[in-house]
């Protein structure tokens, strides 16, 4: 009996400690409410492509057509689409740039959200874009690229951002 | 007997199971995987931006059909080539602030790798080399570009910053370089915050960045112009080789001084 007894106590000094277990729990459980997010995140970041950081906080909405700009490929719907050096050697001194592979298949993707129109899926083309841009383009490719969206009628560009941190 | 037992319970300091932690764990256990699933680490935002219905370029409307004789217009614009930045208006330009470009390459195999260069604005494309490897870095290795006011000859200006990196001026909105205590001063944020020198030990000099500059000349032009009829109206107006993100942190600020509707136009030369 003395010696069961002797086990219990012995038992119970070396038992889990708990209640920094809990406090470590509590903090994780503090930061993940901290970034979580109801909507869940509607843009993926393309590989190989750094977003710049913006204090924006504007919360991207629906999906739309999505333009990415790597350091060496354009992509839309993450499909490539021309290298981003050919967009490079477009003149820069052309009035009204356009890079002709990415008209094509912009209209194509407008030719697209038209029918759904005319089916009665969508109230109108609304012209919405996602553009997703490398923090290293320089500016001359970013606009040839917006002049292409423009011209095929997507006038209503979303530039993705990272947010910072504060 | 129950009664015993109850005493003995509180006497040796609460061990004896009197709230079951089990359950709570548990909870946490489930709730830890929920949350992490829902969580969002890298938040991912947007600029909004509109062009006109209809028109595909902008910008060569923006340079040509200038209405001349609408005269409470502001036109402001917001100029950006490889070694200058400035401000105009439909009166004229102000002052222009040279800059000094710095790079920092952070490596990708080694993250303590690391070099600031500075950039001449005559060869961009110069690679620059990894000091130990010896091998160039490659654009994506490019992790943050700072661009900091100069004088004409080239000298880098100081200027003073809170704790907080926020940069001082005046009262009149000039950078200032020294304080003594008692003096007041003007953190640049919006609004300008201001502060009274308590310990000049407060405040480091380092090197005034000119989105900084960029931001208190931005916010002095709002105050005095508010009523202008486009006094939201921002122009971005860059050169061809300008790196998207020196447009992005430009379009930050103009935001940040109050100048939400940002069109962007392209420089011709």
């Amino acid at each position: 009996m003395a010696r069961g007894r002797n086990k219990f106590s012995t038992a119970k000094s070396t038992g889990l400690i708990i209640t920094s277990l809990i406090d470590f729990f509590s903090v994780v459980v503090i930061y993940l409410m901290k970034s979580y997010s109801a909507e869940g995140s509607i843009l993926t970041n393309a590989d190989n492509l750094v977003l710049p950081n913006s204090m924006s906080k504007l919360k991207p909405k629906d999906i739309h057509v999505q333009v990415a700009a790597t350091s060496d490929m354009v992509l839309v719907d993450n499909i490539p689409i021309v290298p981003t050096e050919d967009i490079k050697k477009i003149p820069q001194e052309e009035d009204d740039p356009v890079v002709l592979k990415l008209q094509d298949k912009l209209k194509a993707c407008y030719a697209q959200e038209e029918e759904m129109v005319r089916l009665g899926a969508l109230n109108k083309v609304e012209g919405n874009i996602t553009i997703q841009v490398d923090k290293n383009v320089p500016f001359d490719v970013l606009f040839k690229i917006m002049n292409t969206c423009g011209k095929v009628g997507y006038n209503n560009m979303n530039f993705a951002v990272m947010e910072r941190e504060e | 007997m129950g009664q015993v037992a109850r005493k003995k319970a509180v006497s040796d300091g609460g061990h004896g199971g009197d709230i079951d932690l089990k359950p709570f764990i548990n909870f946490l256990v489930v709730l830890i995987p929920v949350l992490m699933l829902s969580a969002e680490f890298a938040k991912i935002s947007i600029i909004d931006m509109k062009l006109p219905e209809g028109r595909g370029s902008t910008v060569k409307k923006a340079q040509t059909d200038r209405p001349m004789e609408e005269d409470d217009k502001l036109l402001l614009t917001m100029i950006i080539t490889d070694s200058v930045v400035t401000i105009g208006a439909k009166n004229g330009f102000m002052p222009t602030l040279f800059y000094k470009e710095y790079q920092k390459y952070v490596s990708k195999e080694n993250r303590k790798d690391e070099v600031t260069v500075e950039m001449d604005p005559k060869n961009p494309d110069k690679p620059v080399m990894n000091p130990k490897t010896g091998k160039p870095f490659s654009s994506n290795e490019r992790q943050e570009i700072m661009i900091y006011v100069t004088d004409e000859n080239h000298n880098v200006i100081n200027c003073l910053y809170t704790k907080d990196r926020k940069m001082l001026s005046d009262a009149i909105g000039n950078p200032v370089q020294s304080v003594k205590s008692g003096d007041t001063v003007y953190a640049v944020s919006n609004p300008r915050r201001m502060i009274i020198v308590n310990n000049p030990a407060d405040f480091a000099l380092s090197p005034l960045s000119a989105y900084d500059e960029m931001k208190n000349r931005l916010m002095k032009i709002k105050e005095r112009y508010k009523d202008a009829s486009d006094a939201d109206d921002i122009i971005l107006v860059a050169e061809n080789q300008v790196i998207y993100d020196k447009i992005v942190q430009l379009m930050d600020i103009a935001r940040e001084a109050d100048f939400p509707k940002i069109s962007i136009a392209k420089f011709r030369s």
